[in-house]
C-alpha cells in the first residue's frame, strides 16, 4: 500500500503524458518521506496494539481456544472427571444422529426457538404499538414491560415455579376456585415445555417491545400523514407502510432473538432441571457433560452441532432474509 | 537488522501468545493410555504433616449448615493447626458432583473433603477421583467397627473402603395424625400399600387435603423411593447387573401406582419437594427422606406421625432402601491435605458429632456408640428411622452404579405417573436405555 501511494504522489496515473512507472525496486529505497510516514505508522500501530491487544488476548483465550478445544474433545470418548480418554473420531456425532434422542432434542429445540422468537416478536410489536400511543401512563408501562428482561433468569424461574406449582401455586389456586384441577406443569414433559416457553416469552417480550418502539418512533411522519390524507385507514397504514419500514428492526430482532433462544439456559435449568421435555441442544449438551451422565466428549459433539446450526442460521439470514429488508 | 512488525505479524504473535497462555492454563484428558488409576499401594502417610488449611465441600444435607459450622468450630478448638473452610458447593448432591467433576477436569481447586451421595461415590472411584481410606483409618485409628455396618459397607469395593457414612438416611412414611384421626384410622403407618388403598378414600373424603398420598417429586429421586413399591411387589430396577425393570412384578408395582393416581384418584405427584407439600397440608401422607424430618416437624402446623415404609403383596417388610451421603477424600490433592482431611473426617464422624448432626437434621446416627438419649427425648420420631435401619435393603445396582440411571428412571416414572403412559412399554424402553448405559459406561470398568 505504501509503495503505491508514494508512486501516485510523484506520478499520477491516467495522464497521457505521464512518465513511465518507476520500477518497483526504486520504491524499496528509503526516502525521508517514507521514513516519516513509517514513523507515524508505527506510532499509530502502537496505539492500535494498546487498544486491541487486551481484547484479542481475551477473545483468543476465552472464545477461540475453547472452541478449538471443544472440537477436539468432541472426538474423544471422555468421562468428565476421568484423567484419560480414548480418541473415537466422529463416533460421538454418529451416536447422536443415530440415537432416538436426536430427533427429540432437535424437535424440542426447533419448537422452543420458533415459538419463543415468533411469540416475543409478535407480542413485542403489539405492545410497542400500544406503548407508542399518546395516552397517560405510557412511561410507566414501558418500564414495566422492559423490567423482566433485565431481571435474573434464575429469580424469574423460581418465582414462576411458585406460580405454576400444581399444589400451592397461584395458578392452581385460581383454577381450584373455578372448580378445575391444575395441570401437571412441572412433571408432564409436554406441559413443561409450554411452561418454559410462556416464561421465556414473558421475560423477553420487553426487549422486542422496546426495540420495536424505537423503530416505530423513527418512522417518517410525512409518509404516514400522506397515506392518511389519501384515505388509508390505520390497519392499511400499518401493514402497507409501518411494517415494511420496520423491516430493518424486524431483521435485527430476528437474528438476535433467534441466537438468544437457541442459547437459552437459565430458565430451563431452574424450572426443569431434568430437562424432561425441555431438553434443547444447549441443555442436552449441559446434561450430558455436567448432569448425571458425565459424557464430556459426547456433550462436546452436541455443542459443535449447535455451533454449526447457529452459524448456518446466521449466514442464511444475512444472505437471504436481509434482501427483503428496506433500509430507507 | 530491520524489524518490520506489521499487523499480520502482530496478529500472528497475539494468537500464538493467547494459544500458549490457554495451553498452559488448560488441562484435558490424556489419550496416551489407561486412566490414572489411584495406586493404592503407594499411599503412605508416614512422616506426613497435615496441611494447614483444607476446604470441606458440602450441600448442607438436611439444612445442616449451622450444625456443620458448630462441629468445625469444635474441630478448630481441638486442632488449631488445621483450618477447615466450609464451602457450600451446591444445593444438592448433583450440584456438588458437578462442581467436583469439573474441578477434576480442570485439575485445580479440589477440596480436602467432599460430600458424595450414594449414586456418585462409585463413579468417583471408577474415575480414580477419590482415594481408599484404609491406610488413613489405620493411621488415625478410626473405629470402623463402631460404624453402622450396613452404612459403612455401602462404600466398600474391591476390598477397600472408599468413604465413610455422613448424612445417611432412609425414606420414611410421613402422615398427618389429625387427618388420620378425622378419618377414623389407626395412629400408625399402613403395614402394606393394600391397607393404605383401603384407607385412602376415607382420608380423601374427610381431610380436605388434595391427596391422600403424594408421590415424591420425580425430578428428585424417584428411582430411590420407587424401589419401595417395586420390592413390595417382588420387582426391582435390577438384580445384580441384570436389568429387571420390565419384569411382570415391576410392571405390576408401577401399574398399581399409576392406578392410584388415575383410576382410584387418591394420589398425586409432587412437583418440587414432597416433604414441603406434606408440611403445607396438601396431602395426608407421603414418603420422604429421614433427613427432612426436622424440617417437616418445624414447618407443619399439625401433628406429624412417621412410620416404616409400607410393604407390598409379595414382600410385607424389608422394602426400605438406604440412601444419603458419605464423605470422601480426593486423589488429586497433596498427601498433607489428604491427611488433614482424614483428621477432620474422623472428627466429623465421632459419636458425639454424629449425634449432634442427627439431632439437627433427622439423619441417622452413623456410630453405634452415639448417645442418642437426649436427641430421642427431644425428637422421638428419629427412633423410627433408627429402628427401620434393621429392615433396610441395599439398593439396586442399576440405580446407584449406572451413570444417569436415576434421571432415566425419573423420566420413565414421569411418563407413567403424569402422562398415563403404558407401563410395560415404558419399562421396556427404560430397560434398553439402562442396558446401554451398563454396557458402555460400567461394564468395561468392573473388575473381572
Amino acid at each position: 500500500m505504501t509503495t503505491r501511494q508514494i508512486h501516485s504522489s510523484t506520478a499520477p496515473a491516467g495522464r497521457p503524458d505521464a512518465p513511465p512507472p518507476v520500477p518497483p525496486v526504486a520504491a524499496e529505497q528509503p526516502t525521508p518521506e517514507r521514513r516519516r510516514w513509517s514513523g507515524r505508522s508505527r506510532k499509530d500501530f502502537l496505539v492500535f496494539l494498546a487498544m486491541a491487544l487486551p481484547n484479542l488476548v481475551l477473545i483468543g483465550t476465552f472464545t477461540y481456544w475453547p472452541l478449538i478445544n471443544n472440537i477436539y474433545y468432541s472426538t474423544l470418548d471422555w468421562t468428565l472427571g476421568s484423567a484419560s480418554a480414548t480418541v473415537v473420531g466422529l463416533q460421538n456425532y454418529i451416536t447422536f444422529f443415530t440415537s432416538e434422542d436426536a430427533a427429540k432434542v432437535l424437535g424440542t429445540t426447533a419448537i422452543f426457538t420458533l415459538v419463543t422468537v415468533g411469540g416475543s416478536m409478535v407480542l413485542g410489536l403489539l405492545v410497542a404499538l400500544a406503548l407508542n400511543s399518546k395516552v397517560r401512563g405510557t412511561t410507566f408501562a414501558r418500564s414495566a414491560v422492559f423490567a423482566p428482561y433485565v431481571l435474573s433468569g434464575v429469580g424469574v424461574g423460581l418465582v414462576w415455579l411458585f406460580i405454576f406449582d400444581p399444589g400451592y401455586g397461584v395458578l392452581a389456586w385460581i383454577l381450584r376456585g373455578l372448580g378445575q384441577q391444575s395441570p401437571q406443569w412441572i412433571n408432564d414433559p409436554q406441559l413443561s415445555l409450554v411452561m418454559v416457553i410462556i416464561v421465556y416469552i414473558w421475560k423477553n417480550l420487553g426487549y422486542c417491545a422496546v426495540v420495536y418502539l424505537a423503530g416505530l418512533q423513527s418512522l417518517p411522519r410525512d409518509v404516514m400523514e400522506a397515506a392518511a390524507l389519501d384515505g388509508a385507514n390505520s390497519t392499511r397504514r400499518f401493514f402497507n407502510i409501518s411494517l415494511p419500514l420496520l423491516s430493518p428492526t424486524t431483521f435485527f430482532l430476528l437474528i438476535t432473538t433467534m441466537l438468544s433462544s437457541l442459547q437459552a439456559f437459565d430458565l430451563i435449568r431452574i424450572m426443569t432441571p431434568l430437562g424432561n421435555g425441555t431438553s434443547t441442544l444447549i441443555y442436552e449438551a449441559y446434561l450430558q457433560a455436567f448432569g448425571a451422565y458425565n459424557r464430556a466428549g459426547y456433550s462436546a459433539a452436541i455443542s459443535v452441532i449447535l455451533f454449526a446450526i447457529l452459524l448456518i442460521i446466521t449466514v442464511l439470514q444475512l444472505r437471504f432474509v436481509e434482501r427483503k429488508v428496506h433500509y430507507s | 537488522m530491520r524489524t518490520n512488525l506489521d499487523r499480520r505479524h502482530f496478529l500472528g504473535l497475539a494468537g500464538l501468545g493467547a494459544g500458549a497462555a490457554a495451553l498452559a492454563a488448560c488441562g484435558g484428558p490424556s489419550t496416551a493410555g489407561t486412566a490414572d488409576a489411584v495406586d493404592t499401594a503407594t499411599i503412605d502417610f508416614t512422616g506426613v504433616k497435615p496441611a494447614a488449611s483444607i476446604d470441606f465441600w458440602t450441600n448442607h444435607p438436611g439444612k445442616s449448615q449451622d450444625v456443620e459450622k458448630a462441629i468445625i468450630e469444635k474441630f478448630h478448638a481441638k486442632f488449631p493447626d488445621i483450618k477447615v473452610n466450609l464451602v457450600t458447593a451446591g444445593a444438592n448432591y448433583e450440584e456438588i458432583a458437578q462442581k467436583f467433576q469439573t474441578s477434576q477436569a480442570a485439575k485445580t481447586g479440589l477440596p480436602g473433603l467432599v460430600v458424595l451421595s450414594d449414586v456418585w461415590w462409585f463413579r468417583y472411584f471408577s474415575n480414580g477421583s477419590i482415594i481408599p481410606i484404609d491406610g488413613l483409618v489405620k493411621q488415625l485409628d478410626i473405629k470402623i467397627d463402631d460404624f453402622q455396618k450396613s452404612l459403612v459397607d455401602d462404600y466398600k469395593y474391591d476390598e477397600k473402603q472408599w468413604a465413610l457414612p455422613y448424612g445417611r438416611s432412609t425414606p420414611l412414611f410421613y402422615y398427618n395424625k389429625d387427618h388420620f384421626k378425622a378419618a377414623g384410622l389407626p395412629d400408625r403407618a399402613p403395614a402394606t400399600w393394600q391397607e393404605f388403598a383401603d384407607w385412602a378414600p376415607k382420608l380423601k373424603a374427610t381431610s380436605g387435603a388434595q391427596y391422600a398420598y403424594i408421590y415424591p417429586a420425580l425430578a428428585g429421586y424417584a428411582g430411590w423411593t420407587l424401589q419401595n413399591n417395586l420390592w413390595g411387589w417382588g420387582g426391582s430396577w435390577s438384580k445384580n447387573w441384570d436389568i429387571t425393570c420390565d419384569s411382570k412384578e415391576s410392571v405390576a408395582a408401577l401399574q398399581w401406582a399409576q392406578d392410584s393416581i388415575y383410576k382410584d384418584a387418591w394420589a398425586g405427584v409432587s412437583s418440587k419437594e414432597a416433604a414441603d407439600d406434606f408440611a403445607a397440608g396438601i396431602t395426608s401422607s407421603t414418603i420422604s427422606s429421614t433427613g427432612s424430618l426436622l424440617g417437616v416437624l418445624k414447618a407443619a402446623k399439625f401433628n406429624v406421625g412417621v412410620g416404616f415404609l409400607p410393604g407390598g403383596p409379595e414382600a410385607p417388610s424389608g422394602v426400605c432402601p438406604t440412601g444419603g451421603a458419605g464423605l470422601g477424600i480426593p486423589s488429586g490433592i497433596t498427601k498433607e491435605e489428604q491427611l488433614a482431611a482424614a483428621t477432620f473426617l474422623k472428627f466429623m464422624t465421632e459419636p458425639e458429632n454424629t449425634a449432634a448432626f442427627s439431632a439437627a437434621t433427622g439423619y441417622m446416627p452413623t456410630r453405634l456408640s452415639a448417645d442418642m438419649s437426649a436427641v430421642l427425648a427431644a425428637t422421638p420420631q428419629i427412633k423410627t428411622a433408627m429402628d427401620q435401619l434393621a429392615a433396610t435393603k441395599v439398593q439396586d445396582n442399576a440405580r446407584v452404579f449406572l451413570p444417569g440411571a436415576d434421571q432415566e428412571m425419573a423420566k420413565a416414572a414421569a411418563k407413567i405417573l403424569t402422562q398415563q403412559g403404558d407401563v410395560q412399554a415404558t419399562m421396556t424402553e427404560l430397560k434398553k436405555t439402562l442396558e446401554g448405559i451398563y454396557t458402555k459406561d460400567v461394564k468395561p470398568k468392573l473388575k473381572a
